[in-house]
């Protein structure tokens, strides 16, 4: 059991935000934000390229705590949206931090896509910085601010999709292209950030009733999971058709039952991410518990062994072949867990799956 | 009543469900199947409670494609798959009439080794044998003879006896009197409690001449072997803490006080004559709480100015000598009999029970746990949920960033 899994060594010293493989599917890179200011970047692979248990390349140390990262175009780029408002790109091979924009408040998750080429950061002043990288390497990228309707939580995107999940349960639904020519067009017409009214795709109410944990985008861009802080995690589509939005449902989990009190504790589920072969996706939750679903035929496919703490972040490589877990002491018991962060509390677990380990089942 | 002297007898015993896999036994049977699908039918990859170790062995298999070789935590004889266990059912019977056999044994070795140290008649005979009838017969006449006597030494010791003196002498009129005005209660203290701890303990006062009726007496005095020994059966820690949950403390009026469990039970019967007494007597709390440790060395000492001189301290003597005038002298060595003779091992116990009562009757968390979840609530259809993180506009990033620790102001040229 045990030796499919490892830690990787030298974790963050402590709560990690956010833990991303490099999409590439030849890398074993894994960027890590935390709570300690700083970018971890890990990678499987040691000099010979043979993959292993990982080490720590490098580590990128920021002015305040670095709340999400995403990698960029290659391995070697990563943006990270940070407390003190910027939104960064980090190149990798140089060491060098190139601020993109700045927001008006903490920048909460940033997410990058390939097929426009544009970084898109969200902040919790209720916007969007949409950040076009075509305009070459020299000249500063100017962004444009959507503003949201809402305080965005998560925010989760496609190739032709961005999924916004906001405060008071909205959701908007950004077609991407639009959004990169609307906000492209208004550019030339600025030179400073200009707002872009952006007329989402679709608007949606949450299916959950509780607050926005995560979003997560299927990656056949057919639609996408989000949770809650109340241990439930909903499954919908983009297709607006009556026959599709039937298909949408939603589940319990991250739950445990205290026989003594007669209660359901009910955990948030932090983080949620789709297997990038399979279809399948992983939720994590601040019981500790990582566990497999099949959206598709809605079932279980594994629960793995809770670890010690909450789940913060869950990756999966770009090849599918590895998935890697972010656990750190959470905000489940409020702050006096955070005042006891004990040594080695927070660790990053890199899973080795085996072929089948992720695959779907067949319907029942 | 007194009914149970020395624990569970040996049917009670044999009846005890008990676990196959590691001979533990169990108040019920719904404990001991929670028991084993703890901790021998649980699968130790995800932590899942299966009910039978078939059940646990085709998880295993499908699940996490793991072959289930042995039981957890079972003992070395016992660890088998083959053997299917669901609670008490399938235990083979060869397996279930050696754990009788055992348990007999026990039961026996232990009654045995009992008797050697204490020196009474077996369990069978002690509760309605010779020595219970004794004070009853003795009673009437000799009490009153020993009354007499008693009063001469009393009226002669008031002058400046030794409290050594004293101290016989106020039980006998204590046993007297209650004798005289309720000579049902005499019975209830049958003589063999004497061979519990709390009155071998009280021995020095025991080894005088009135042994029947003081004996009764001290049994009265010191409250478990009457009304709280079903719990107190053994004495031991473990039962101890089996209190919380059984009847010792009624759910009358008397549920505040039930911190001072000891005191309650030993007093109604002692006030059996004027009924009205007790509750003055429990009602003025804090005299109650402190009399144990404090109130014993003031009392025990000087018992005698007490007797017949002006109220002490003690709220109940005023009370229980406006009923009954005569009954003053005894009242006061009651307490100081009680204490004494319970003293030494009693007040620890006496704490450790007001403790357990304090933190376990308000939090009932505690009272489960101790009680070893004997008293499981009825499942309720609908369970209560308890969200971890409650918040509903502020995400928990948010709520941390509040935090000082990671403050961060932007520098001013933005």
């Amino acid at each position: 059991m045990s030796s499919n899994q490892f830690n990787v060594a030298s974790p963050p010293t402590d709560a990690i935000t956010a833990l991303k493989f490099s999409p590439d599917p030849e890398s074993t890179r894994i960027a890590v934000s935390s709570w300690d200011k700083n970018v971890y970047l890990y990678d499987l692979r040691d000099e010979n390229g043979e993959v292993g248990e990982g080490k720590l390349l490098q580590k990128f140390e920021h002015r305040a705590p670095v709340l999400d990262l995403c990698f960029g175009q290659n391995e070697n780029e990563v943006f990270t949206a940070g407390l003190d408002w910027d939104v960064r790109k980090i190149d990798l091979n140089t060491s060098t931090q190139t601020v993109l924009s700045t927001h008006d408040q903490p920048v909460r998750h940033v997410v990058y896509s390939p097929e426009h080429n544009i970084v898109i950061s969200s902040s919790w002043d209720s916007t969007l910085h949409v950040h076009r990288l075509d305009d070459g390497p020299d000249s500063e990228p100017v962004p444009a601010t959507v503003p949201l309707p809402s305080k965005p939580f998560a925010i989760s995107l496609t190739p032709t999709k961005l999924v916004v999940g906001m405060a008071s349960r909205a959701f908007n639904i950004y077609d991407l292209k639009a959004l990169a020519l609307l906000t492209a067009q208004s550019d030339s017409t600025s030179t400073n950030g200009t707002r872009v009214e952006v007329e989402p795709w679709q608007r949606r109410e949450s299916s959950l009733k509780f607050m926005t944990r995560a979003v997560a985008c299927m990656p056949d861009d057919l639609g996408y999971a989000m949770s809650s802080i109340e241990g439930r995690v909903a499954v919908e589509w983009f297709d607006p058709s009556p026959e599709s939005q039937a298909r949408k449902y939603a589940f319990k989990c991250h739950r445990q039952t205290d026989e003594a009190e007669d209660t359901d504790i009910v955990y948030p589920v932090n983080a949620l991410a789709f297997h990038p072969v399979h279809g399948t996706f992983a939720s994590g939750g601040g019981d500790g518990v990582v566990a497999l679903w099949d959206g598709i035929t809605k079932r279980r496919i594994r629960l793995y062994p809770k670890y010690s703490s909450s789940i913060a972040a869950i990756g999966f490589s770009g090849n599918g072949k590895y998935m890697a877990i972010g656990v750190s002491p959470g905000f489940e018991n409020g702050e006096e867990d955070l005042e006891g962060m004990a040594e080695g509390a927070v660790q990053v677990f890199v899973r080795k799956l085996s072929e089948t380990e992720a695959k779907g089942k067949g319907p029942k | 009543m007194g009914k149970k002297k020395h624990g569970p007898t040996l049917e009670e015993l044999l009846s005890r469900p008990w676990c196959y896999y590691c001979e533990r036994d169990f108040d019920d049977l719904k404990i001991l199947t929670s028991h084993q699908k703890a901790k021998h039918f649980r699968c130790e990859p995800c932590g899942r409670r299966l009910n039978t170790a078939g059940g646990l062995s085709v998880h295993m298999s499908q699940v996490h494609k793991e072959q289930l070789t042995e039981i957890d935590n079972a003992l070395p004889n016992r660890s088998s798959v083959d053997v299917e266990i669901f609670g008490m059912e399938g235990i083979p019977e060869d397996v279930l009439q050696a754990h009788n056999q055992r348990v007999a044994t026990n039961f026996y070795a232990a009654e045995a080794e009992r008797q050697a140290a204490t020196g009474n008649p077996p369990a069978g005979s002690t509760g309605s044998g010779r020595p219970s009838k004794r004070p009853k017969m003795e009673s009437k006449e000799e009490i009153k003879k020993r009354l007499a006597e008693h009063r001469a030494k009393r009226q002669a010791a008031a002058s400046g006896a030794t409290p050594e003196a004293n101290s016989p002498a106020a039980n006998s009129v204590g046993a007297d009197q209650s004798s005289a005005t309720t000579p049902a209660t005499v019975s209830t203290f049958p003589l063999p409690s004497r061979s519990t701890p709390s009155s071998l303990v009280a021995s020095p006062v025991h080894a005088f001449s009135y042994p029947q009726p003081y004996g009764g007496f001290a049994a009265s005095a010191p409250p478990y072997p009457q009304s709280a020994s079903p719990v107190y059966q053994g004495y031991s820690p473990a039962s101890m803490q089996a209190t919380p949950g059984t009847p010792v403390f009624p759910p009358s009026g008397y549920a505040g006080y039930s911190g001072y469990p000891p005191q309650y039970p030993g007093q109604p019967t002692y006030g059996a004559a004027p009924p009205q007494f007790t509750h003055p007597g429990n009602g003025t709390t804090p005299p109650n709480l402190a009399y144990p440790p404090s109130f014993i060395p003031s009392q025990s000492t000087t018992p005698q100015p007490n007797g017949y001189s002006t109220p002490p301290g003690l709220p109940q003597r005023p009370s229980f000598a406006a009923p009954a005038a005569p009954a003053a002298p005894e009242l006061n060595t009651q307490p100081a009999q009680q204490t004494q003779a319970v003293q030494q091992n009693q007040p620890v116990q006496q704490n450790q029970q007001a403790q357990q009562l304090h933190e376990g009757q308000p939090g009932k968390a505690t009272a489960t746990e101790a009680d070893g979840k004997a008293p499981v609530p009825e499942k309720a259809k609908k369970r209560k949920i308890r969200l971890v993180y409650p918040e509903q506009e502020l995400s928990p990033e948010e709520k941390r960033a509040m935090l000082p620790k990671y403050a961060y102001v932007r520098p001013a040229d933005h």
